[in-house]
């Protein structure tokens, strides 16, 4: 267990937490974005920023994938935490300026509007925060989503997240987690349609065979059938009509 | 340096702008590129004006415009960071300027410095903040002037700390960030651009990047060569369609080691026919012959050379070469990389090549490779402290020989094998005798039963910087054996050059420059048969190098030797391992592969070490700090 100082308040908390899980165990609130407890911190969205006041030149990091230390000290409402928070949530908010997440965050930072605009249309919504990449991987089993960073010679379509449709199950996780809606899932009739930043993909549902309710995507239920070793027909049923 | 303009290099600041400065700088950043004088340079460790003329604004806007392709998307600030000061940029240099925004500039530029997730976009920001707040003044003009500024003209260079170390200069950041996010088969196109053996340096680099690496100034350098297979692994390669017309002139290469299989596929990209000689069954070389099976499958050797093959390039294999000559009738050009495969002489008493058990190292492990049957021993002695020792050491163990002792004049702090190599050696239970050399083999009734070693002790340092051992009189001690092996150096063959025409150097290696040139104009060599024994990427590099001087003496053109995003001139000691202004790095763990347990690995030739699974690969590669340094050169006209 290591002891820390996160605003005056004391936390202990096991070896090799985040600063923000302590915090979160203090009940201290540290505005996040790209943040889920059940996946891999991607440091993306950089709302999390803290300063570490016990070092000899005190520095701010992100509180969601920086590790605690023994006796740390740690502001999360200092000057530096404030500015770099107001600034980042501006950036953020020239990438989104619809997104009513990061309207409230900018809100509760005291921004009505940004100052900065980015040239291009941003208007997918996206902001790279790879939730829906690190879900379909890291929950689904997947890795249907990938991250396009851009890199060396990649500068021609910029840093992106992409589908891939084949491995794609159409389970909706991603819909489910994206925080400014850049990916959407409906159902209409025998479809699902999940709406990425840069495509649209129309995936078949199954009927149930007693009620004849479109119930789950075909793909998704295929996929659980495989991992689960069981055979197709286990799924014949909505969930409805199972004893 | 002191007559610049202005420089900020390296954080120290020479301002003459208004008569002499009294700082002398000392930092060097070249101000000649070829024939050029350098006008100004701006890159992550500031920013450097050799012209008084030179509008740093515009310099700055082109400056960022390219750093800003180099921002990763993984973390907003820094994408989006630098995707907004472009765009501020970009509005003052075009006469569309609003007031204030040198302020939003200045805010944006420290926002990135202290709040992004990686190295590189911190650093990559720092010559824009030294610029504003030294030509401050000419920022706050442009961004009230409506008149637009004209663009400066500029070249770019790209690299790394370990992409520079690397003697192929490999994108390495590029790969790592491919592999972080699972897109193996972009990953292994990136890998493949320089480097045409990815299985084998996947798994026997010596890894000068590591040594380079940025990421050992915090915790420890990245596992750099192991996540390097897991795309050659995984991947998948599609096969090349090479843009270039063909060409009528034949290359012949005499040697399918590392060398030749580089200068193979650069030539065969060019559009060359080109034919490679080799003397045994498998190409490869001393990869083939003198690299074990449990460290390099010979299906991955035959995997990078099927890649190469399918580039056009016909094997000979099982050919060996009697006389250079013969070949120059058919080919318009020759190049030897024939290796170093000669054990050099032992200088041990009584050494009876006939006597049962005493062999050279090299030849051990090549019966082993070619599938001879060697017949185990009880005790054996290894005489080297390099990786052929280790080889034969840990080869010896596989082939059912239950004590092996390596015997090394040299401590083991001198020692040239990997160190991971000899961990992995005395892991496996080989045993060291250091400070010691055998000086006589003793044998009784022909049978060999050890040899006679005198103790060592270390001297003044000799010409390799490594302190000289020195015998000690009288320390003599016998060490029993039934096999002796040596593996304390190669040479190469020099047999098939043609007599008294080709000039050696005084270690009876073939003389050649740095692209491969011989004293016959037709014959070119490249790797361990002229430079000596060296590594395999050194050697790629040399293959590369002759490649290029094969192309330029038969195409009649002159050789391209700095290319786009490689660094010439003195551009490579401006230390680019040096962070200005460094994010701070959250602390991870370095990952290793895993390896087969002791007990399975020494009962055969099966691999050692393991792939990365995915996980662990994304891990590994997530503590890349993606050191990218980007340098704008501007060069003076005419």
């Amino acid at each position: 267990m290591v002891k820390l100082t996160i605003d005056n308040k004391q936390v202990e908390i096991e070896d090799g937490a985040t600063i923000l899980a302590a915090a979160i165990k203090a009940g201290i609130h540290i505005p996040t974005l790209c943040y889920n407890e059940e996946l891999t911190p991607a440091g993306a969205c950089r709302l999390c920023v803290v300063e570490i006041v016990s070092e000899k030149d005190p520095v701010t990091v992100s509180s969601c994938n920086y590790p605690v230390g023994e006796g740390m000290i740690v502001s999360t409402t200092s000057e530096a935490v404030i500015k770099a928070r107001r600034i980042a949530i501006e950036v953020l908010l020239a990438q989104n300026p619809n997104s009513s997440i990061i309207k409230k965050i900018a809100g509760s930072l005291g921004i009505e509007a940004g100052r900065f605009t980015i040239g291009k249309d941003c208007s997918h919504g996206c902001i790279l925060c790879r939730l829906c990449v690190r879900t379909c991987q890291e929950v689904v089993g997947l890795s249907a989503i990938t991250f396009e960073a851009q890199g060396l010679e990649r500068d021609n379509n910029g840093a992106h997240v992409a589908w891939d449709e084949e491995a794609c199950i159409a389970c909706g996780s991603c819909a489910f987690v994206c925080p400014t809606d850049a990916v959407t899932t409906v159902d209409e009739g025998d479809k699902r349609i999940i709406q990425t930043p840069t495509a649209k993909m129309v995936f078949a549902l199954k009927a149930c065979t007693k009620c004849g309710s479109y119930y789950a995507p075909e793909k998704q239920l295929a996929y659980m059938a495989k991992t689960a070793n069981l055979p197709l027909e286990k799924f014949d049923l909505c969930m409805d009509c199972r004893d | 340096m002191s007559e610049v303009v202005f420089s900020s290099w390296g954080g120290q600041i020479v301002d003459n702008r208004n008569g002499q400065s009294t700082v002398d700088c000392d930092v060097q950043v070249p101000l000649k590129c070829g024939s050029n004088v350098i006008d100004a340079f701006m890159s992550w460790d500031g920013l450097v004006i050799n012209d008084k003329n030179i509008n740093v604004v515009a310099l700055a806007r082109a400056y960022i415009k390219e750093a800003a392709k180099l921002a990763c998307g993984e973390c907003s600030m820094g994408y989006s960071g630098f995707q907004l000061i472009s765009g501020l940029l970009q509005r003052i240099t075009e006469g569309h300027g609003h007031e204030g925004d040198v302020e939003l500039l200045h805010e944006l530029v420290d926002a990135v410095q202290k709040n992004v997730k990686c190295d590189y976009c911190a650093n990559a920001v720092a010559p824009l903040k030294d610029a504003i707040k030294n030509y401050r003044v000419a920022f706050d003009n442009a961004a009230a002037n409506t008149e637009p500024i004209p663009p400066v003209e500029y070249v770019k260079r790209v690299t790394a700390p370990c992409q520079e170390a690397c003697p192929i200069h490999q994108d390495i950041p590029g790969y790592i960030e491919l592999i972080r996010n699972h897109r193996y088969d972009e990953a292994l196109k990136v890998i493949k651009r320089a480097n045409c053996l990815p299985g084998v340096t996947g798994r026997t680099c010596v890894a000068f990047c590591e040594k380079n690496c940025v990421r050992a100034d915090y915790d420890s350098a990245l596992s750099v060569r192991a996540l390097k297979r897991v795309p050659s692994d995984l991947g998948k390669q599609k096969p090349q369609a090479s843009a270039i017309e063909p060409k009528t002139d034949k290359v012949a290469i005499v040697g399918a080691g590392p060398a030749g299989l580089s200068a193979a596929q650069h030539l065969a990209k060019l559009g060359y026919v080109v034919e490679v000689f080799d003397d045994q069954p498998i190409p490869g070389g001393m990869t083939f012959a003198g690299i074990p099976a449990y460290r390099l499958p010979r299906s991955v050797l035959q995997n990078d050379a099927d890649a190469i093959a399918a580039l056009g390039v016909r094997f000979h294999p099982n050919s060996r070469v009697s006389q250079l000559e013969d070949l120059n009738a058919q080919f318009a050009a020759v190049l030897l990389a024939s290796g170093a495969h000669v054990s050099r002489d032992s200088g041990i008493d009584n050494w009876e090549p006939n006597l049962n058990g005493l062999t050279e190292g090299v030849k051990f492990l090549r019966d082993i490779s070619t599938g001879k049957a060697i017949a185990s021993k009880n005790k054996v002695l290894v005489i080297g402290g390099g990786n052929t020792a280790i080889d034969c050491a840990r080869s010896a163990l596989r082939i059912g020989c239950h004590d092996v002792t390596i015997v090394y004049r040299r401590s083991r702090s001198e020692m040239p094998a990997n160190d991971d190599e000899v961990e992995a050696a005395e892991k496996e239970g080989v045993k060291f005798v250091f400070l010691a050399v055998p000086v006589k083999i003793l044998a009784l009734n022909n049978e060999l039963i050890g040899a006679e070693c005198i103790r060592m002790e270390l001297g003044e340092p000799d010409s390799s910087g490594r302190r000289k051992p020195v015998p000690m009189a009288g320390s003599e001690f016998t060490l029993a054996a039934d096999m002796v092996l040596t593996a304390i150096g190669e040479l190469a063959d020099t047999s098939i050059l043609p007599i008294n025409k080709v000039e050696l150097t005084d270690w009876n290696s073939i003389k050649a420059d740095k692209h491969g040139k011989t004293s016959l104009p037709w014959l070119f060599a490249a790797g361990d048969c002229s430079s000596g024994p060296a590594s395999v990427v050194e050697a790629m590099a040399a293959g590369k190098r002759a490649a290029m001087g094969i192309h330029g003496y038969l195409s009649k053109q002159s050789i391209v030797s700095c290319e786009d995003g490689q660094l010439c001139g003195g551009f490579h000691e401006i230390g680019l391992s040096r962070r200005r202004h460094g994010s701070v790095v959250v602390p991870k763990n370095r990952q290793y592969p895993n390896e087969k347990p002791v007990s399975e690995r020494i009962l055969g030739f099966e691999e050692v070490e393991e792939c990365f699974d995915v996980q662990a690969a994304s891990r590994e590669a997530e503590r890349c700090l993606r050191c990218y340094r980007v340098m704008l050169i501007v060069k003076r006209q005419g």
